[in-house]
């Protein structure tokens, strides 16, 4: 793992949860911008993937299958909460997606660790 | 919006969407673990494996039992899954060589952010709460 991107990941992860909790307490609908925000973290991710399939498989350790399906897990989890999320007419349609931010960064930094432990070795 | 006037409300919307989006993360992210383990390595820490896929069970009756409506039944397993922590994360101390591989309970949840404690409590405290309203 490239260590600022996995770091990008992280702070756009906590940051559009942030956000997304602010507007829950604000009782805010799921909206367009909620979505523009989710788009950027799956992009980040996406690159994450797309970085980790060019150097994973180089390295050492095994260990790579979890990897792997940690990472898949975890750009779904963010779509899957916003459609989850979009059709309820509450403040907590936004305030479930704001929890898979939390969610994604939790998971992240599982697969750093799976990184640092069983892969990078 | 006036309380009265609305149809009566999904269990599974509102708050309980929340709660029924980290059920699932659970139930996926437990039974995951615990497939991989038992399917690799059982006999190193049967009881943990073991509580592990009993977790993820528990975790999915309750995503399952709110996005159905089923409020008695979300009770239950939630209840249940709140008694499992308890004794696990207690045992876990107690007797830590039963344990030498964590399960999503042991030590109180402390591997998953004690998430799985603070989990059947919001979930008891919203199934009460909607169940008085």
């Amino acid at each position: 793992m490239i260590d600022w991107l996995y770091l990008a990941v992280q702070a756009a992860a906590l940051a559009m949860s942030a956000w997304f909790f602010v507007d829950t307490a604000r009782s805010q609908l799921v909206a367009r911008r909620h979505f523009v925000g989710v788009a950027v973290l799956e992009l980040l991710l996406l690159v994450q993937l797309a970085v980790s399939v060019a150097i994973v498989p180089g390295e050492a350790g095994g260990g790579k299958a979890l990897f792997f399906s940690y990472l898949v897990t975890t750009i779904l989890v963010p779509v899957a909460a916003s459609f989850w999320g979009s059709i309820d007419r509450s403040r907590w349609g936004i305030g479930t997606v704001a929890a898979s931010g939390l969610i994604v960064a939790a998971l992240m930094l599982r697969i750093h660790q799976i990184w640092e432990l069983q892969i990078h070795v | 919006m006036s309380e009265t006037e609305a149809a009566p409300r999904a269990l599974a919307a509102g708050f309980g969407r929340l709660i029924v989006l980290v059920y699932v993360v659970f139930a996926v992210s437990a039974g995951a673990r615990a497939l991989f383990q038992v399917a690799t390595k059982f006999g190193e820490a049967p009881v943990s494996f073991t509580l592990s896929a009993i977790a993820a069970l528990i975790y999915l009756v309750a995503a399952i039992a709110i996005i159905r409506g089923a409020g008695g039944l979300a009770l239950l397993a939630v209840g249940v899954e709140l008694a499992g922590v308890v004794a696990v994360g207690a045992l876990s101390f107690a007797v830590p060589h039963w344990f030498p591989e964590p399960s999503v309970w042991s030590h109180f949840g402390s591997g998953y952010g004690y998430v799985p404690l603070v989990l059947p409590v919001a979930g008891l405290a919203y199934l009460l709460k909607r169940r008085k309203a």
